[in-house]
């Protein structure tokens, strides 16, 4: 141990480290400035950038002595005051801030370089950027916000007028609906001050780390935690048969127990943890702790576990058959076989998908305390009612007796929207020890813990007529899910069900089979369980529409559904924008005079898409509404509005706002939200399936309503002095409008802290509440309740791709998106979900994958997992399309999932306009790229 | 206490550096940057006690022009490399392959000398110690066997510095110091080829200069393979370099466990790339596979000599 000298935002420290300890563990741990994030632990992510004597250095890969007496700042430093530095500033009004987790480093490394390079332009600032990962925004608002800064500093220098300021600070008092903002917490994220889960700081809390398994399939014969719990600082260490209860997000497939007990189905699960009273100490531990295994034959393939096992081990002995098939997923409308025989023209391709991640750039973390009250957690969670009830259930505690906060959190994709293992495992080890417990995932758990996009292996035929009427489909399809259950029913059917819109189609089947295998499980993604489908959809139409040379602009156009109807497997189709979306982007990326019509090497393609706005149905089936919200007002005016919705960085906690402000007719900043916290606020089943903003938004608007007429109901009692009459026709008059409550004739004309003065007399603060529930919707048939939403949402990209025909190189270089989701509550907030999407549709189809060599994962870590980088992100081109769905609140519908789908197959479709090869399996390598351009062209010279 | 005492070091002098590495001869690390260093610690592939923190010796962080050099001291940082008109003028490549390392926040910390003393790399050596128990521990960390070819007794992680091939290629030298010792090696000669023990340098050896000869002004093409625009490590480096006579030196990193070196005239093209594809030994452990690899070794090579020979 070492003292070392340092100032930290200008003011001097004098900190006891260690001489192997970190610059970041110092700023975190012993300073307590946690604005310093860590994502990757290794350099890669850029979360952890500090400045050190004024150069940017990455805190977690950089021991602390080498900096005696240095001069530090953190983005807590970069401005005084409770004040923004204008950087920071640029960074809220831009909505360059989602989840806020990169912001930080972001911020700090943009800052450097603007100072350093004054004159930066766009493409140096896409170069700055390059080692700092935000899997939110794509990158495109933050160099916005970088751009527009430093030409602010450059006008400012030379003393030129600066550029027309926009002004967002005001609090617009009417019309909140529609009006692009930065999220509420946008301030408090870029200044680092918002506390995400591995932020809290609790005294005398207890470091857990695992022992995981070294095999994919084995049998534990013996846990020896004997020296290991001799160390001293080690205070207790769990192993699985300590904890028999499963779970799992599904009634259907309760598989999974916090640590593998008899056997372990994939290298990496949890078969020991160990709690002590720091992490290096709890890992130090770990090493000591002794298992032996028998391995049993492992299953890593989809084939293998299609296949009949012989007297090999299944993985689960609950499966039916003797393999290792998990579920079986068919639904037929038509028959499929006469129609392909029927069809003029038939195009059936092979796909192959591989498996990747979410990417999330906080890591999952959690900490668990036992008092008097129960069990209180708090956990980077998508969905606090299902750990909720999780904890209830393997801790054998009522569910009065759980507490789940969510903290603010960075990002989720679907990656925490299961209950997961360590959660369990820290429950359980603070009740045990009787302290607060907190467990922080290193990248590579994170990588092991998955719940990722399904591995798929999929034969499609679509057919259609020469005129291009699409007639028939059938896919048939095998998802890998690795160990464990998740989501996987859903993913099974889901992979199927969502390929019957957004064309009309009344002759379609599907079957999948999802099968369980020794590696990590598989879950819901962005885009949950149509991704590749989709995929293999678009790029079967562009095949037909090549082949009966009609433009698949047009092919697609002749094929849409229309707004009001039913699909073939009677999904309520209500508001429609695909027309309107592919009309868009066709027109914005001048496809006419693009596609087909490139030098050899450079191509456009197109694509569309189709989503759900929220599940219909709830995963745990009960009579809930999906989500209710309650109002609070008091004498002093401010709605709080309190939900168990989740806001994973997507804008959610703003939506409330916003829609709680516009139909009260008050400004934002009379409104407060606090969200999902189970004891506090009314249950909401969380943020998964894109439902939120129309479920939990509808509840927001459903509460306000009725907030608004019991204000109105009081006002005018109070002036009509309860003249039952008079008071009917008051009350209809009464307008909510500019933080007032008035009539037309004025004879009410209140501020709206007047109206509240009167709604509270005698009586005190007011609660309403609001809820949502699910029309009835679908069919009577088996399978009919997967994919029913109350809305849908429709969208289209264009890509336009360069493709080096020496290397095999693809480089995007636009992509031109639209996506129809209904009414942009928030435009800043939906043109961010999108560019996220897309983004991270891009990451899929050029360069993510998770690659497994014998069941383990090879590439767990951000450097070798290859998220693209802000060079490695072409243009983003964003549009909105609105459609005002009935159903929606103030039109709105889901944007968060379903602009993913279209952006992944007009990739490849440029690549088949670029160089006429057809790409089946994703990502798209450079390999495979040559490969098939040379069996191109000795096909082509054999028919010469 | 749990772990053995650890020791970190910031000597100001070469000589107090070699000093504290005698004294901590059982083990310790220099760091530079330590970019490379740290994160290897962190997966329990450097257990070292002691780090010896070198970047506190300015002496090592200056260019210096003499009549027949241009002189790096080894702590120049790669960011820094441009800021120097000399080398912006006549060693364009150069900056051009420090540009392409890592990403730019690494390049503010990260250090030439760090660079070109790099640890090689292999998807089975570059990960956790709970990866490498489970994958069965690889030669390079205490195992019988080479995973990546599936059993050979050799080492074959991949040499991955970005900077020394152009080095080479244009003839650059060191200066290492050696306890009392100082000597001058060409570059190419610290690399043993064996992935184990991929550098020849003594354990105490400090580099001091990256020495640029004049003389010959080559022209000098770089090129990397890597999957993405920034961050990635090379899977494919080349740097094919010509002097006015016309004399070739076309170098690779990232194919065999040291970099390949080749010489020949500009009209022996085809015979050159041939004998570059040959030496290379290029295994399984990388994103790309090993044939194609090998097919763009030549597309590289083909690339350069086009661009040093436009036709």
């Amino acid at each position: 141990m070492q003292v070392l000298k340092l100032t930290v935002n200008g003011k001097s420290h004098e900190v006891i480290v260690s001489e192997h300890e970190m610059l970041s563990n110092v700023i975190r741990e012993k300073i307590g400035l946690t604005g310093t994030k860590i994502g990757c632990a290794q350099g890669s992510c850029g979360a952890c950038t500090v400045l050190v004597n004024n150069e940017p250095v990455l805190s977690c890969i950089t021991p602390a002595l080498r900096f005696e007496n240095a001069m530090i700042t953190t983005v807590e430093g970069l401005a005084e005051n409770g004040e923004l530095h204008k950087l920071q500033e640029k960074f809220v009004e831009k909505g360059a801030i989602q989840c806020g987790f990169c912001t930080p480093g972001m911020v700090i490394t943009a800052l450097d370089h603007v100072n350093k390079h004054p004159n930066t332009s766009v493409h140096d600032i896409k170069e700055a950027l390059s080692g700092n990962v935000c899997r939110c925004t794509g990158y495109k608002k933050i160099i916005e916000a970088v751009a527009e800064y430093s030409k602010e500093v450059q006008s400012l220098k030379s003393k030129v007028k600066s550029p027309e300021k926009t002004n967002n600070k005001q609090q617009t008092t009417n019309g909140t609906v529609g009006v692009g903002r930065p999220y509420i917490e946008a301030t408090k994220k870029v200044q680092g001050i918002a506390d995400y889960a591995d932020d809290y700081r609790f005294k005398g809390a207890l470091h857990v780390k695992f022992v995981r398994s070294i095999y994919p399939h084995a049998k534990i014969l013996d846990i020896d935690t004997s020296d290991a719990l001799k160390l001293q600082g080690v205070r207790y260490i769990a192993t699985g048969k300590e904890l028999p209860i499963t779970f799992g997000v599904l009634p259907l497939s309760q598989d999974e127990t916090a640590m593998a007990i008899d056997k372990t189905r994939y290298a990496g699960e949890i078969v020991a943890a160990v709690a002590a009273d720091t992490e290096e100490l709890a890992a130090h531990a770990c090493k000591h702790i002794k298992v032996k295994y028998k391995p049993l034959k492992e299953f890593l393939s989809i084939d293998a576990s299609l296949n009949d096992i012989g007297t090999a081990e299944k993985i689960h002995d609950t499966t039916k058959f003797n393999n290792n098939i998990h579920k079986k997923a068919e639904l037929r409308f038509g028959d499929q076989q006469q129609g392909l025989k029927d069809a003029e023209i038939v195009s059936k391709m092979d796909f192959e998908m591989i498996g990747i991640n979410h990417g999330f750039t906080e890591p999952h973390a959690s900490c668990a305390v036992w008092d008097e009250n129960g069990l209180t957690m708090i956990s980077a969670t998508q969905v606090t009612h299902y750990l909720h009830r999780a904890l209830a259930k393997t801790m054998e505690v009522p569910l009065s007796r759980v507490r789940v906060i969510k903290p603010y959190l960075g990002g989720g994709f679907g990656g925490k929207s299961d209950p997961f293992a360590h959660e369990i495992i820290v429950a359980y080890l603070a009740r045990k020890t009787g302290k607060p417990v907190k467990v922080c995932l290193t990248r590579e758990e994170v990588f092991l813990n998955n719940h990722g996009r399904h591995p798929s292996k999929m034969t499609i035929h679509l057919g259609a007529n020469k005129d291009g009427t699409l007639k028939v489909l059938d896919a048939d399809i095998a998802i890998d899910g690795g160990a464990y259950g998740s989501f996987g029913v859903v993913t099974s059917y889901y992979n199927g069900v969502l390929l019957q819109a957004p064309y009309k189609l009344n002759n379609f089947g599907f079957r999948t089979y999802r099968v369980y295998t020794n590696k990590p499980q598989c879950g819901a993604m962005r885009g949950h369980g149509a991704v590749n489908s989709r995929f293999a959809v678009e790029s079967l139409i562009d095949d037909i529409s090549h082949r009966i040379k009609m433009d698949p602009v047009e092919l697609r156009m002749k094929n849409f559904l229309d707004s009001n109807t039913l699909t073939v497997g009677q999904y309520r189709i209500t508001s429609n924008g695909s027309r309107e979306s592919l009309q868009k982007v066709a027109d914005q990326s001048d496809w006419k005079n693009k596609h087909g019509k490139m030098p050899t090497g450079h191509g456009y393609g197109v694509a569309c898409g189709f989503f759900i706005s929220g599940s219909a149905l709830p995963i745990i089936w009960n009579e809930l509404p999906q989500s209710v919200v309650h109002l609070k007002v008091d004498f002093d005016g401010r709605v709080l509005i309190a939900s168990g919705a989740n806001d994973i960085g997507q804008g959610s906690d703003t939506m409330l706002a916003i829609i709680v402000a516009e139909v009260l007719g008050i400004s934002m900043d009379k409104t407060f939200v606090i969200a999902a916290d189970t004891l506090i606020t009314p249950v909401d089943f969380g943020s998964y399936s894109s439902r939120v903003t129309f479920m939990a938004g509808n509840a927001a608007k459903d509460a306000a309503e009725n907030l608004r007429k019991e204000i109105a109901d009081a006002v005018a009692l109070r002036i009509t002095n309860g003249d039952e009459l008079r008071m009917k026709d008051l009350i209809e008059e009464i307008n909510f409008s500019n933080n007032k409550v008035f009539s037309n004739d004025k004879t009410i004309n209140l501020t709206w802290d007047e109206a509240i003065e009167i709604l509270v007399a005698k009586r005190g603060a007011v609660n309403v509440s609001g809820k949502y529930i699910s029309p009835k919707l679908g069919g009577d048939f088996k399978g009919a309740g997967a994919g029913l939403s109350p809305s849908y949402s429709f969208g289209a990209c264009v890509a336009e791709v360069k493709v080096d025909t020496e290397t095999g190189h693809v480089k995007i270089l636009n992509v031109w998106g639209a996506h129809d989701c209904g009414k942009a509550l928030n435009p800043l907030a939906v043109e961010g979900q999108l560019e996220g999407s897309w983004h991270m549709g891009i990451g899929q189809a050029i360069s993510e994958e998770m690659v497994y060599y014998n069941g383990l994962l090879v590439n767990n870590n951000f450097l070798d997992y290859k998220i693209p980088t802000s060079l490695d992100t072409p243009d983003i081109h964003t549009h909105i399309i609105e459609t005002m769905d009935p159903e929606g609140p103030f039109g709105a519908k889901e944007t968060g999932e379903g602009a993913i789908h279209p952006v992944l197959p007009a990739i490849a479709n440029a690549v088949y306009d670029a160089v006429g090869i057809r790409i089946t399996k994703l990502p798209i390598k450079a390999e495979e790229v040559l490969r098939l351009l040379k069996e191109k062209k000795s096909k082509k010279e054999v028919a010469i | 206490m749990i772990v053995a005492e650890k020791v970190y070091l910031k000597p100001i002098t070469v000589d107090e550096a070699i000093r504290f590495a005698k004294k901590y001869a059982g083990s310790f690390r220099y760091i530079a940057g330590g970019t490379d260093v740290i994160v290897n610690k962190f997966q329990g592939n450097d257990a070292s006690d002691c780090l010896i923190d070198i970047t506190g010796i300015e002496e090592l962080k200056k260019v210096i022009k003499d009549k027949k050099h241009i002189k790096i001291g080894s702590l120049v940082r790669l960011d820094d490399l441009k800021t120097h008109p000399e080398i912006r003028k006549l060693f364009p490549a150069l900056l051009e392959a420090a540009h392409s390392v890592a990403s730019p926040m690494l390049r503010k910390t990260a250090t030439l000398g760090g660079n070109i003393l790099c640890e090689n790399r292999c998807m089975f050596y570059n990960q956790s110690e709970w990866w490498r128990e489970a994958v069965g521990y690889c030669l390079k960390c205490d195992g019988e066997i080479c995973i990546a070819t599936g059993g050979k007794k050799n080492c074959f992680s991949k040499f991955v510095s970005d900077t020394a091939p152009v080095l080479i290629a244009l003839n650059a030298s060191l200066e290492i110091a050696d306890g009392e010792k100082e000597y001058i090696l060409p570059l190419e000669e610290i690399y043993s080829g064996d992935g184990m023990k991929p550098r020849l340098l003594g354990n105490s050896a400090i580099i001091k200069f990256i020495n640029l000869p004049l003389a010959e002004e080559p022209s000098c093409v770089f090129k990397k393979l890597r999957p993405r625009e920034a961050v990635d490590f090379t899977s494919l480096t080349t740097a094919v370099s010509k002097s006015i006579k016309g004399k070739i030196r076309i170098v690779l990193g990232g194919v065999d466990p040291k970099p390949i070196l080749i010489e020949g005239m500009a009209n022996e093209k085809d015979e050159l790339i041939k004998q570059a594809i040959k030496k290379s030994r290029i295994v399984d452990n990388d994103t790309y596979s090993r044939p194609y690899r090998k097919e763009m070794i030549s597309v590289f090579l083909e690339q350069s000599f086009e661009k040093l020979n436009p036709s």
